[in-house]
């Protein structure tokens, strides 16, 4: 090559051979691919790879939509809603005093290595999340979710016996009624492994080299990280299987531009949450299209309650009548997103309480703000001390701007954290609040900020339900009374978490509902915290896909989809 | 050349030393930690400090390094803080593809940068010299996801000439030798194989090629310039050489050494990973899987792959330095 330009590219006919060349290359490497096998074969475009495909010790969705496929739990969710429905057992009872479930299983049901799943294989499960000295409660791996859901470990857990009863009957005691039994057992992270492979392959169970055993639809095949995991069809499951989907083939894409791109090119044939700008061209192209998983989150905004200002109902409930919600859902959610007037969303089965409206009217915003003593608007907010017993004092320690903290990822319930944070501030700009944006860093400084109460001023979050339950979405926050939290942003409401206690070890949801109505109802009359939106996920398709159920929580099994050619 | 060779190493090591002190200090007074990452909105302060306790992390500093470092020593990476995968296993799977990525990259810029900078310096002012040096610098300075996502809807959308998610398409079977895939076709004789590694390798190829061919490129013009200008040039034309002769066996060689120099360093650069090709290419290296480590607080991912990063560093250097002893006859003799 430096022979033909040390000839200073005078040869013309040496070109001519150097472009052929290099067009010849070309050609040979846009040749086409050899054709793939017959298995009809849907595609997911994912943000990334899971962590593990073990369910028990993960919590990341991505994990999930994968072990979700091929992992079965007790209860299942009724496709496309929050209400449990039977899953590997086909009924239940629950005694009077509400601390004993019975529960008969399926019979005939095999795990995917082979061996029989029955009730000392759920026992085997359940006593290996509970019990810390269980040979595969593994030190290294973190049972976060048991922890959460069932009280705590060992003798902490609200779960206090299992016991196989028969071959295809497990009886469950609790320590105290829970309301959220059911729900629970629902969780993808309580899916039933099988003993055999779990005690086999030790810690790396649910590794790249080993997936999962379980009992579903779908076996694992393999999982090379950062280029794909691939399921197949398990031919001895014991279920329904409506769809024609043979294999799943999971392609971590992690750019959201590439996987648009790739839904439009025919590599993938599905993916969760596109831009929000590039929902009208799928729905606008002959070959894609959207569906709406239905909102079951809440976008807010927090006080801080070090704030003094913020601890006068008078500054709140103008705060929340500032910010015209409805014109944030319009400008930054997509189709199908709702405001959110309380923390509970309407897709929720038990807890949604329908008559709490939150206006937006800026003039008596002002009137609220000049009959708390600010008649000419707030410039700086005033940060109260917190004593060793972490209680907020009345001693201020210094005088801060007004601060809007906005969050640093995207998430369903908030696309635009940034523009939304703008947005707000200049909604409390509008009534002589002189809020500036701030950012407190990237995601985990955010988080670590946020638990340790240090977000003084204003600040975005939200939260997505796990298992449709409200002692999973309002429950989750508000239920610890003894001192403020800081996570919460010193917020303390006795009364609330006396509601929330209550309702949480009672079963009957009649009984329940009146209880979340009331903290909400609480909550909403002196604006404690302001909720925005509910948002909608959308999934994007290629037209060759049908038979896709979304659920409000994520929880869909593609062994419903029906993929034609 | 053993002994020089040895010892640039031996002064390297206090360099990777620091590097993974330093890194483990950073990593671990930002602010945030694994377990925070991994409860996300459920993070409250005691599930954290239990968690903490868990995985670790709430030994004092001094000791996790010194576990950290001794295991290291001894060859184990550790396992990853979330999935407890062994970090070695993930390293293998993805260093070869960021390997085979750079190396096609970096050929191919090096293939077009040189002589499209002899050229610009041959024919100075040139129509030539100024359309390379104007495409130089729009090189450098296109934002490589601009380009990445350009190439991607024109040649991969529109035209479907090329794939541009991961390195091969999904069902093509293919035994791991080096993990290179280009090689590994080769070597099982795979021809299929091997196209559909070349045709995933192209798209961000270039895209990653944009930046050191502009480089390479300017280097190697300005290096010829001041060469040409020098009395030896003007001898070896007086003499009656040919023109050939003179750019390629007087000029050239005489001005590689700060173009070796900058390839060695564009090396060491592609090798630690690209972040933005990787991530719009979903291309499975370490670029993209150390950006994510950092933020998720992957201690155990971050750590080993940025003293790997040291080492790559290192040795890109220490092969520049080997390279100088057969360009330059100067640096031979000190050695």
């Amino acid at each position: 090559m430096f022979y033909i330009l040390g000839k200073g590219l005078s040869n013309v006919s040496k070109h001519l051979r150097f472009f052929s060349l290099a067009a010849i290359i070309v050609l040979l490497i846009a040749a086409p691919v050899a054709a793939q096998d017959a298995l009809k074969t849907f595609t997911f475009g994912e943000f990334g790879d899971p962590v593990k495909l073990d369910a028990a010790v993960v919590t990341d969705g991505i994990s999930f939509r994968v072990t979700r496929q091929g992992c079965e739990n007790l209860l299942e969710f009724i496709p496309g809603t929050t209400q449990p429905g039977p899953g590997l057992a086909k009924s239940w009872s629950v005694s009077d005093d509400g601390l004993t479930w019975t529960l008969q299983l399926e019979e005939g049901v095999t795990f995917h290595d082979g061996t029989p799943f029955n009730a000392e294989a759920v026992k085997w499960n359940f006593d290996r999340w509970r019990f810390t000295d269980h040979p595969q409660h593994f030190p290294e791996a973190v049972f976060e979710y048991y922890e959460a859901q069932f009280g705590g470990f060992d003798d902490d857990s609200i779960i206090t016996n299992v016991e196989a009863t028969g071959e295809y009957e497990i009886v469950f005691t609790l320590s105290q009624p829970m309301g959220a039994f059911l729900n629970n057992l629902a969780m993808s992270m309580f899916s039933i492994s099988s003993p055999a492979a779990v005690e086999k392959y030790g810690p790396d169970y649910g590794t790249p080299a080993v997936g999962f055993v379980c009992t579903g639809p779908f076996k694992f095949v393999k999982w090379e990280t950062g280029v794909e995991t691939v399921l197949e069809r398990y031919a001895d499951y014991w279920g329904e299987f409506t769809g024609n989907v043979d294999r799943i083939v999971y392609r971590p894409i992690p750019d959201n531009a590439a996987r648009f791109a790739a839904l439009q090119n025919g590599t993938i044939d599905a993916f969760e949450q596109p831009n929000v700008q590039d929902i009208p061209a799928i729905e606008a192209s002959d070959d894609l299209y959207i569906m709406l998983r239905p909102s079951f989150n809440v976008f807010y905004l927090a006080f801080n309650y070090r704030i003094a200002e913020f601890r006068n109902p008078l500054v709140r409930q103008a705060i929340s009548l500032a910010i015209d919600r409805q014109e944030i859902v319009d400008a930054f959610y997509v189709d199908g997103a709702v405001v959110a007037n309380t923390m509970n969303p309407p897709t929720i089965a038990v807890g949604f309480n329908e008559n709490i409206v939150t206006p937006y009217d800026p003039e008596l915003a002002k009137q609220k703000l000049a009959e708390a003593g600010f008649p000419n608007g707030i410039d700086r907010v005033n940060v109260l001390a917190v004593d060793a017993e972490g209680n907020v004092t009345d001693e201020v320690v210094e005088t801060i701007p007004v601060r809007v903290y906005y969050m640093p990822v995207v998430r369903p319930y908030n696309p635009a954290g940034e523009a939304i944070g703008e947005a707000i501030a200049s909604y409390l700009q509008d009534i002589g609040i002189k809020a500036e944006l701030a950012s407190a860093g990237d995601w985990a400084t955010y988080l670590a900020q946020r638990r340790n109460g240090e977000l003084l001023g204003l600040y975005q979050l939200g939260w997505t339900g796990d298992n449709g339950d409200p002692d999973n979405f309002i429950g989750y926050f508000f239920s610890a009374a003894d001192k403020p939290m800081p996570r919460e942003g010193f917020y303390q409401n006795a009364r609330v978490a006396e509601l929330l206690q209550q309702a949480r070890v009672l079963s009957d949801p009649a009984a329940r509902e009146p209880l979340y109505e009331e903290a909400e109802a609480i909550m909403a009359a002196n604006a404690e915290r302001i909720y925005i939106a509910h948002g909608p996920v959308p999934l994007a398709f290629n037209k060759r896909v049908t038979g896709y159920i979304p659920s409000p929580m994520g929880d869909e099994k593609f062994s419903t989809i029906i993929l034609t050619d | 050349m053993a002994k020089y060779i040895l010892r640039r190493f031996i002064e390297a090591l206090p360099v990777i030393f620091g590097v993974s002190v330093l890194v483990f200090l950073l990593l671990h007074f930002i602010p945030g930690d694994p377990a925070t990452v991994m409860l996300g909105e459920r993070a409250s302060e005691e599930n954290v400090q239990a968690l903490r306790e868990r995985l670790g992390l709430n030994r004092p500093l001094p000791e996790q390094y010194v576990i950290w470092i001794g295991n290291i020593l001894q060859g184990d990476l550790g396992r990853t803080i979330k999935g407890n995968i062994p970090v070695s296993d993930e390293i293998r799977n993805r260093f070869p593809a960021t390997v085979e990525l750079s190396l096609f990259a970096l050929t191919l810029a090096t293939l077009i940068g040189v002589p499209v900078g002899i050229v610009s310096a041959v024919r100075r002012s040139s129509v030539i010299d100024t359309v390379s040096m104007l495409g130089a610098l729009i090189g450098v300075s296109i934002p490589v996801f601009v380009l990445g996502l350009l190439l991607i809807f024109f040649l991969g959308v529109e035209l479907r000439l090329f794939p541009f998610v991961g390195r091969m398409t999904f069902g093509i079977q293919l035994e791991r030798v080096t993990g290179l895939l280009t090689v590994d076709s080769l070597l099982a004789g795979n021809w299929t194989a091997f196209q559909d590694a070349l045709k995933h390798l192209f798209l961000p190829g270039v895209t990653l090629m944009t930046i050191p061919l502009a480089v390479i490129a300017r280097i190697t013009r300005s290096a010829m310039l001041e060469v040409l200008n020098q009395d030896y040039i003007r001898t070896a034309r007086a003499k009656g050489l040919s023109e050939r002769r003179v750019i390629n066996f007087h000029a050239l060689r005489n001005a590689l050494l700060p173009v070796v120099t900058i390839i060695g360093l564009q090396l060491g650069r592609l090798l630690s990973g690209a972040v933005l090709t990787e991530t719009i290419y979903s291309w499975p290296g370490i670029g993209k899987w150390l950006f994510d480590s950092i933020i998720g607080r992957e201690y155990p991912i971050v750590q080993a792959v940025t003293l790997m990063i040291a080492l790559i560093y290192v040795l890109a250097n220490l092969l520049v330095d080997i390279l100088y002893l057969f360009i330059d006859p100067r640096v031979r003799a000190a050695a």
